[in-house]
This record gives C-alpha cells, structure tokens and sequence, in this order.
C-alpha cells in the first residue's frame, strides 16, 4: 500500500491522460457486459414477474404449446381427485392505441371459479373489484383493468376502451378496476381481464384454451400432481409449475443470449490489450524506478507485487465504472431488446424497470479487475525480472530481443499448426474449439513479428508519401515494437470481430433471400397482426371460403404456426396444404425427392424437417419422428429435409388435415395468396379489406411488405451486435490514442530536436498522423486476414452448436471495403490530441527531456 | 348414581341424535313437491350499502337431493337470458351449467368452484344446491326461539363423500311447521354465513318461506330473496332441464 501511495500514485497524476485511456478499455467492456446482461435479464424478469403473478396460487400449469387444446380437456383435469382447483385461461395481446402506453395483457378467465387460484377482490368492501359480477359475464364486452393502467388512461368503471379483435375493432365497458400490487402489477400494470368465453371468439380461439392452471388437493406434493395429470393427458401436454414457462422463455432467447454474452466478454478481451500495452509501456518508462527500488532492497515479489497492486486498482476503479455505465446502458438496451424480442418471437414484453443483478455485478467487477490482472501479468513478470545494473543503465530496450521474437513464432507456428490439425477433427467439439482458441493464439504470438515487418514494408511507401513525416513514423514503429503490437493486437482482434460478424450478417441475408424467394412467393399475406411472428389471435377456418371468393385470387393457402418443444428445442411446426404448397414453392432439398416428399406429407404419410432441425436433433431422412399431440402421439417418417428459414431453431411441415385431427385446432395464422394473372395486388388487397375488414381484424400484407417486414427484423437482431462492434473498435481506438500518447512523450526530446532545426507544427503533427495511419494499416491488414479465418468457425459453431443452420462461407467484401475509410479515419481522428501534445509545450523543456 | 345418569345419557343419545335425523326427514317430508316454480327478486346489499337488484324465475323438477333446477335472469336487461341448471344427485355434489345468450356459450361450473360467490350475491353455488338427509350426519343440540317461534336446533356435518366448504350447519328448524327459520354454516368453527328464512306462509299445503335473507358474516354483505308466483306440481317435463333447454330464448 505505502508503494503504491508513493511510487504508483505519483506516476498516475503525471500521466493522468494515459491512466484514464488504460483503464477505459476495461470500463467499456464491464459496461457492455453488464448493460446487455442486465438488459436480457430485466426482459427475462419481466416475463417472469408476469408469468408468477398471473399464475397467482396455481402450483401447475397444463399446456400443448402454442396449439391450444379442446376445452373438454378441463373436464377431464377436474375430475382427478388430486386437483382441488383447475381454472382455463386464456392469454393474448391488444394495442388500445393510447399513445406510449404499450399494448395491454389480456388475461381470460372463467370468473365463476377463478378465484380459487388468483386474488381479484378483496375482504374491505370499499375495494369491491367488479362492479356487477352477473353483468360481467353476461355481456361479452366486459373487461376489467388495473388501478394503474386505468389511472394513466383516465378511464373509470363504465368507460370504454378499444382494440382490434377478430371480429374487428371493438369497444370494452369497464366493469372492474383492479386494486395495485399483486396480479395488477403483471405486465408493468398493462394487464385486462376478460371472460374466457367471450375471449374465445374475439380471438379466434374456437373452443380452445391456451392452458389450464391447477391447485392441488392438500397433502398431493407437486411431483404426484405432475405424474397424474400426465398419466391422464398423455405425452402432448406438458404439464409444470408456472416457473416452467420462463424457462421456455429463455430457451427461446437462448441463441439470442448467447450472442450477447460471446461478444460482450470478447470486448472484455480486447480491453485487455489496452491494459498489457499500457503496462508494458510503464515497465519500459519507470526501468530506472524499478531499478532504483531493487537497489535499495526491494524484492522481485514486491516489484511484481506492485505492478499487479496498480492494475487491480486500475481494474478495479474501471470495473465499477463500467458497471455504472452499464446499468445506465442497459435502461436504453431494454427497450432495443424487447422491442427485437417481439418481432423475432412475438413474445410482447412491457418492461417497466431494469433488474439488476447484484450478484452479476460483482461478478462483472471481478472479471474486469481479473481481466486487468491477467493483463499485467508478462509485464509485472518483466519488471520484476528487471536486474538493478540493468534498469539504472540509460538506453533503449523497446527492441524485441531475437531469442523472444523466435520464441513467439516459433510456439505461434505450432499453435497454428495444431489448428490445422484439429480441422478434421472438427467433429469433435473439443476438438473443433480447441481449434478457435488455437488459431487466436498463433495470431496474437504473430502479432510482434507481423506489425514488426509490416511496419518495415509501409516504410518505403510512407516516405514516398511524405519524405520526412513518412520516414520519421515509420521509424518510430519500427523502433518500439513493444509499444505497437499490443494496440494492433486489439485492432486486430475487433476488427476481426466486425469481419466476422459481417460475414455472418451477410450470409444470413443472402440465405435469407433466397430462401424467400423460393418459398415466401405468394403475392399476399393475410394475417392477424403486423408483426408476423406474433400468433395471439387466429382466423376461423371458414375464412378460406370467404377468401376464395374474392375476385383476382387464384389460390388460397391457410397456415397455422405453432411453437412447441421438440427434443428439447423451441420449434416451429407448420401445418399447410401440402399438395398445394409443393405446386407453387421450389424447395431447396437437402435430402429426398421433392417430388416424393411432398405426394407423401400431402398422403400424411411423413414430415419435413428443415435441415437445421435436422442437424440439431440427428435425423436423417426415412428416419421415425414421434410428435407428441394433445390427443396422442403422431408418429411418422422424415420423407425430405429442406432449407427453411421459418424459425430460428427448426421447423417440422405437416399435412394441414393431419394437424388438425391430432390438434383438434383448425383455426389459421396466415394465409397465403396467388392472384390470378392480370390481377392487381392493391385493388384485391382493397376488395379483402373491404368485404372482410368490418367485420374481422386483419392485416392484408403485399410480398414486398413482408420482405421488408423480414429485413428489418434481421436488422434489429443484427443491430444489436453491431453495437457490441462500435464498443469494440472504440476500445482499440482507444489503444491507438495510447499508444501514441506514449510515443510522443518518448520522442519528446527527437521532435523539440526536429522543431529546433526549423520542423514546422504541421510536419510534427503530420508525423504523428502518419503513425497513427501506418498503426490502423497495420492493424486492417491483420484483422482481415484473422476475421477471414474467424469468420469460418463463427459459421462452424453457429451450424453445429447453435441454430444448426448452415450459412454458405461468405466473405464481407462490401464491410471490409467500408471498414477501410473507417478506421483510417477513426486512427487520424485517435491521433489529433496527442499531435497536438506533440507540437505544444516549450521547446527548452523538451531538448531537456531524457 | 353418576354411574346410571351416565349409562342413561349413553343409552339416550343414540336416540337423541335420531331424533335429529327424524326432525330433519320430517321437514323434509313436509316440504317435498314434485315441481316448483316462482318468480324471485334479488336484492344484494353490498358493506357500503350499495343495493344492486335482480330478478329471476325458478323452475324445479324432482325433491330433495334428486332434482333439476333452472334459474334464468329475467332483470336487468344486461343479465336477461342468462340461465343456470343445477341437477342435484342424492350420492354426490350437484353438477351446474352456466348458460350466456349474449356469446351463445354454456359453461361447467366446476366442482371445485362450488365455494365462489353466486353472481355477486352472499349465496354460494353451493348454496343453491339442495340438501338430501342423507348427505350429513345430524345432532339435536336443545332448542331455541326463532322470531318467537320455537325451533329445534340441530348441528349437521357433512358425510364423508359430500363435498362441502362448510365443516358444520347449524339449523334451527320451526316446531309448529317444520320449516328451517335459520341456517348457520360453519368453516372450522367460524360462522360464515347466515341464512334467515321469513314470510312463511302456506301455499298449496306447503310451508313456506317465502323470503330468504342470506348474510356472509365475513364481508358483511346481505342478499334478499323474495320469492314471487310461487306454485307447486306443475306439470313439467324433463326435456325443460337440459343444457339444449338452457339455451333456447323464453
């Protein structure tokens, strides 16, 4: 402590500039990881606050996934004598239009016995919740509101309140206000409650339910509960406590989270440059220091000690920074994920506060001062190594030594080829990431070596550029290597994250492309909502007809698009008329006939897989699928796998008729239309709404709007990375600033010598920028080439360990073309404040320097 | 001496307690009809005294513990059609169906549910269900003016097999009539609601109470049901007393 108070603490104010850059790489990496943790987190809390509250008593909840079940379901549950209470519910979104307010939670229920599992009124008279329970249930348009949503609304019991339903916009009588805290807090307070009943028709739920929630008998443990009701109900249900459904939840954000998490502790690791560079650096300035320390007795434990004692603190003062950064980063992150949730998955959020996790904090905090710990590691082993004689001899020791370059290659060369080597033995995952680590490992090692020679080649053009400015920066990199190589470490490494991600991006969208091409081709859609990822309400079956009867539409598909777990994964499972489908789609095959494989979905003699679903859940055309259902298992053949891009995780094609014998749901989500030739899509479009618009609530799509609709989707889901980008390069940015902060105040005295000899401010500064250019060259040329190798196990994993979904080796010419500009721009932009240093200050003082 | 009192009052109450059971039969006896059919108004006073009123008509089929009943709302407008059909079963629970002419649906009204409030009344659904003699075991604890009539006052706890929220009834039945002037019902040993049986007038030979008064102790709250045409063995027929009947518009 008393070294750090006088030895480290004088040199911090003297290059307070230096210390903050060290330590912003680790604050931006600690704020990104908390923001996006605590951003995910608060969406997750959110839905599970929702999911606990409305759940209310209910120890177990039964459901069959997105599909529903019939309502003599509840029959059969309540006739179980360990069940004391089963009450059906309903769930479902509406947008009341009030402006900022979000959409509003619909919660059905059958109020006659609902009160046995959630808490609607109260003992104290005053707080009678519904004004006239027999009306309520007698007119369908009955709903009962929070104190809180009603409040901010200023509606009161007998007002009205309006959103879109099936039957088209409808108008809702308040009969009840719903006291605070408890169950009117779900949804951020944004929660209706509505008769199941009358739920049922206003969204198109025929005679179905979503799920039914169970109160035990007393003495019937949650175990017994779970084994008799699934006895009973066979595999199709799923039958668990409330907590379940968030779990699903997260496994549907899983690929999402992942994502987040990879890129947020990759910028972590990039901060960890910037705090080696700096240190390093340090060691290099403060030798005479050191050497002055071990002379008057201080140890090589208590030298190592120091340095490390330094960055623990800069660690540490960083992280808490970061992570106060990160809590305000996360407020706005929120809203950017929840919004992106919805229109992925159609899962509507309503987060009304961040939720942070103390105890992640302090795991964030501890990872940020490790990671400055591990980073100051090699030069607090350096300086420690320092001998006395050494360190108080005047001279430069920025060269790398031959016997440490060799070194470096030699183990960078090796690790290079053991990444080789494990590229056929890929299919072994350990193997395969083994592979990652040891590719970075050999380009990190190569990192000296490679700046060191690039450095060398750039002279002859930088000096032909600008003969003195070029050849002076030049020099200087050439001459401090050890000054260079960690901040190109990091340009390489965020660099190589962009390439990556690019790459990943624009794979992806071409994929996508084609794949709607072939498959999203008919020249409308019609829906019940915008956001064609969100299924709360669904059309009746007889809207086919009605459709087929509107002049200009040759052909009318319905689908119906459920979520359901399959082998653990959250998959889409998409019921059309296949005959029809196979007649106007092109499939891409992955394996069978798809001739055969659509006489034979279509004959309900098999299903599709698409190939990711395929991959993830190993099986393989001819293969048997047991598909559990609501009224028994489905069980048949995997006739074709096939690209489809439906769903992140899978999708499984099934016979539309075949549906709904086993889902006992013919209800539809969209339809898909092809007009006759000649037709306009917009009069058709218009004759739908009109025939149809009154009375239903339903959105008519062109193809161009649903493109359009896609493409901002997967530019929401890849916007998010992109700002785990900007963090990244800001954090190498960073490093370059650094850098040539160091370098200026070594050079002090070379450039006072320059401006004595008659070197004009402009030629110091161009110097300055020359080094800055030659350092973001050096850096471009080297993540390139690492995001080119990165980029093909980020497809690997993402097709092996993620999604399954095998995306084609695209390289991003079109970002890293971009990136160019970019970062030679960002690197003379890194380099104006410490130009300007160069050329302040007094002359006298720096021909003084030493 | 405390012997034989003792051997007495052993000896005594295997008949006291039928006596009980007796009294009970002879009241229901007394009060069986093949069919019933009244017009009900329904007077709800909330503990803030708010008066909300309703009105209805009953049709029953069949006698105690083995009947159908049918109550549809005729008041007000916005509850009018709706209707209820209670089958009652001597062995078990009643089975109830909820029908809403306004979404053309019925609904089952669960076992479990029995225990909710009937309709923002202070009756229970179970409440409307009738009680056969045999579904309780019965206990003549003495005897006690009603009014200024003297009752007989008799606890009975559901039988195993009954399903009921309430652990215990105490009944005070009319000595002059046999008609019930008072229901108590008990959760473990806690009054929760009352139930006070006035206007009781002879119609058609049948004593009969034809104002009922159920308060619930616990939200304060009192619901006046006055019974209204009140007629006996009419001729109904069973097809009346179905989930198809229910939905067919009076």
């Amino acid at each position: 402590m008393i070294l750090l108070r006088l030895i480290t603490w004088p040199y911090v104010r003297k290059h307070l500039l230096r210390s903050v850059l060290t330590t912003a790489g680790i604050v931006l990496g600690v704020a990104l990881l908390v923001g996006m943790q605590t951003a995910n987190r608060s969406v997750l809390r959110a839905f599970n606050d929702t999911v606990e509250r409305i759940a209310g008593k209910a120890q177990l909840q039964v459901s069959a996934g997105d599909a529903g079940f019939s309502e003599e379901v509840l029959e059969r549950v309540q006739s179980l004598r360990e069940i004391r209470a089963a009450a059906p519910v309903i769930e479902a979104e509406a947008d009341p239009g009030f402006p900022g307010q979000g959409k509003l939670l619909i919660l059905a229920v059958d109020m006659t016995g609902d009160r046995s599992l959630r808490e609607y009124d109260f003992d104290n008279a005053d707080e009678n919740v519904i004004d006239d329970p027999l009306i309520f249930l007698a007119q369908p348009d009955s709903i009962i509101l929070t104190r809180e949503f009603a409040g901010r609304n200023h509606i009161a019991i007998g007002g009205k309140v309006a959103f879109a339903t099936m039957l088209g916009r409808k108008q809702f009588t308040v009969r009840g206000i719903l006291k605070a805290g408890g169950m009117a807090q779900a949804f951020g307070g944004n929660l209706g409650i509505m008769d199941i009943y009358a739920a049922q028709s206003v969204f198109g739920r025929g005679r179905h339910f979503d799920r039914i929630d169970i109160g035990l008998q007393e003495g019937v443990s949650l175990k017994q509960g779970e084994a008799a009701l699934s006895a009973m109900l066979g595999p199709g249900f799923t039958v668990e406590p409330p907590s379940g459904r968030g779990r699903q939840f997260e496994s549907l954000l899983g690929v999402y989270t992942l994502a987040m998490t990879a890129s947020s502790m990759f910028a972590l690791f990039i901060g960890m440059f910037i705090i080696y560079n700096s240190f390093a650096i340090a060691v290099t300035q403060r030798r005479g220091e050191i050497g002055i320390l071990r002379a008057l007795g201080a140890t090589r434990g208590q030298i190592r000690t120091l340095f490390l004692g330094e960055s623990a603190v800069a660690g540490l003062i960083g992280s808490a920074t970061g992570a106060a950064l990160g809590l305000i980063f996360a407020r706005t992150l929120t809203g950017v994920s929840a919004t992106m949730l919805e229109s992925m998955f159609g899962v509507a959020q309503n987060v009304q506060d961040i939720s942070a996790n103390p105890g992640f904090l302090l795991f964030a905090m501890a990872m940020g001062t490790g990671t400055s710990i591990v980073a100051a590691l090699v030069p607090a082993r350096n300086a420690a190594r320092i001998e006395p004689i050494q360190a108080l001899q005047k001279g430069r020791y920025q060269v790398l030594g031959a016997g440490e370059n060799r070194l470096r290659r030699n183990i960078a060369l090796l690790a290079a080829a053991l990444a080789v080597a494990c590229l056929p033995l890929s299919a072994w995952r350990p193997a395969f990431f083994a592979g990652i680590l040891l590719t970075l490992l050999a380009c990190l090692l190569l990192t000296p070596f490679l700046s060191l020679e690039l450095s060398r080649l750039l002279r002859r053009p930088m000096k032909w550029l600008r003969p003195v400015e070029g050849a002076l920066a030049a020099d200087s990199l050439i001459q401090a290597p050890r000054r260079t190589s960690a901040t190109v470490a990091a340009l390489m490494l965020s660099l190589a994250l962009v390439v990556g991600q690019g790459g990943v991006a624009r794979t992806s969208l071409q994929s996508i492309d084609e794949w709607m091409n072939n498959t999203l081709n008919p020249d409308m859609f019609v829906s019940t909502t915008e956001n064609i990822a969100s299924h709360g309400a669904r059309f009746p079956t007889s809207m086919q007809q009605e459709l087929e009867s509107v002049p200009g539409i040759a052909e009318i598909q319905p689908e119906r698009l459920p979520r359901l777990q399959f082998h653990g994964y959250p998959v889409l499972l998409l019921s059309t008329e296949l005959a029809k489908l196979g007649r106007r789609v092109k499939r891409h095959m992955i394996s069978g006939d798809e001739e055969t494989m659509n006489r034979l979905a279509s004959q309900e003699k098999g299903l599709i897989l698409s190939e990711n679903l395929a991959a993830l859940v190993k099986l393989r055309l001819g293969d048997n699928v047991e598909l559990a259902t609501p009224t028994g298992m489905l069980r048949l053949p995997v006739v074709g796998t096939i690209r489809d891009l439906s769903n992140q995780m899978g999708t499984i094609i099934i016979e539309r008729s075949l549906y709904i014998r086993y889902f006992q749901d013919d209800t539809v989500d969209v339809f898909r239309v092809y007009l006759r030739p000649g037709a306009s899509q917009e009069e058709v479009r218009s004759r739908i709404v009109e025939r149809m618009g009154r009375q239903r609530h339903l959105f008519v799509m062109l193809n161009r709007e649903i493109r359009a609709y896609v493409a901002k989707v997967m530019n929401q889901w890849f916007g998010l990375t992109y700002v785990q980008v900007i963090v990244s390069m800001l954090v190498a940015i960073l490093g370059i600033v650094n850098t040539l902060t160091v370098s200026i105040s070594d050079r002090r005295r070379e450039l006072g010598v320059l401006r004595a000899v008659g070197g004009l401010r402009n030629q110091i500064r161009g110097t300055v920028w020359m080094e800055a250019g030659a350092i973001g060259l050096i850096g471009l040329a080297l993540g390139i080439a690492t995001g080119a190798v990165t980029l093909y196990y980020e497809l690997q994993a993402i097709q092996h360990d993620i999604s399954g979904m095998p995306f084609a080796y695209e390289f991003p010419w079109g970002i890293v073309a971009l990136l160019v500009p970019v970062i030679l721009f960002a690197a003379c932009g890194a380099a104006i404040l410490p130009a300007e240093s160069a050329v302040r200050g007094s002359l006298v003082e720096a021909l003084e320097y030493e | 001496m405390n012997r034989a009192v003792s051997v007495c009052l052993a000896l005594a109450c295997p008949l006291l307690a039928q006596d009980a059971r007796q009294i009970v039969e002879e009241a229901q006896r007394r009060g069986k009809v093949n069919s019933q059919r009244y017009e009900g108004v329904l007077e709800v006073t909330a503990a803030d005294g708010k008066v909300t009123r309703k009105s209805w008509q009953t049709t029953r089929l069949g006698a105690y513990g083995n009947s159908k009943m049918v109550i549809r709302f005729l008041a007000p407008a916005e509850v009018k059609g709706v209707a209820l059909l209670v089958v009652n079963h001597p062995e078990r629970s009643s089975d109830q169906w909820m029908w809403t002419p306004a979404i053309g649906r019925d609904r089952r009204i669960a076992l479990q549910d029995r225990s909710t409030r009937f309709f923002g009344t202070d009756f229970s659904f179970e409440d409307l269900e009738e009680r056969d003699v045999d579904q309780y075991d019965y206990r003549l604890t003495g005897e006690e003016a009603m009014d200024g009539a003297p009752c007989w006052r008799i606890e009975a706890r559901p039988r195993q097999g009954k399903s009921s929220q309430y652990t215990l009834t105490r009944i005070w039945i009319r000595k002059d009539n046999y008609v019930g002037a008072q229901y108590e019902n008990l959760i473990k040993d806690q009054p929760v609601r009352r139930l006070v049986q006035k206007d009781i007038q002879n119609i058609q030979g049948i004593w009969t109470a034809r104002t009922q008064e159920m308060t619930d102790l616990r939200r304060k709250g009192r619901t006046v049901l006055r019974m209204e045409k009140l007629e006996y063995n009419l001729p109904l027929k069973e097809d009346d007393f179905t989930i198809m009947a229910l939905r067919r518009e009076q």
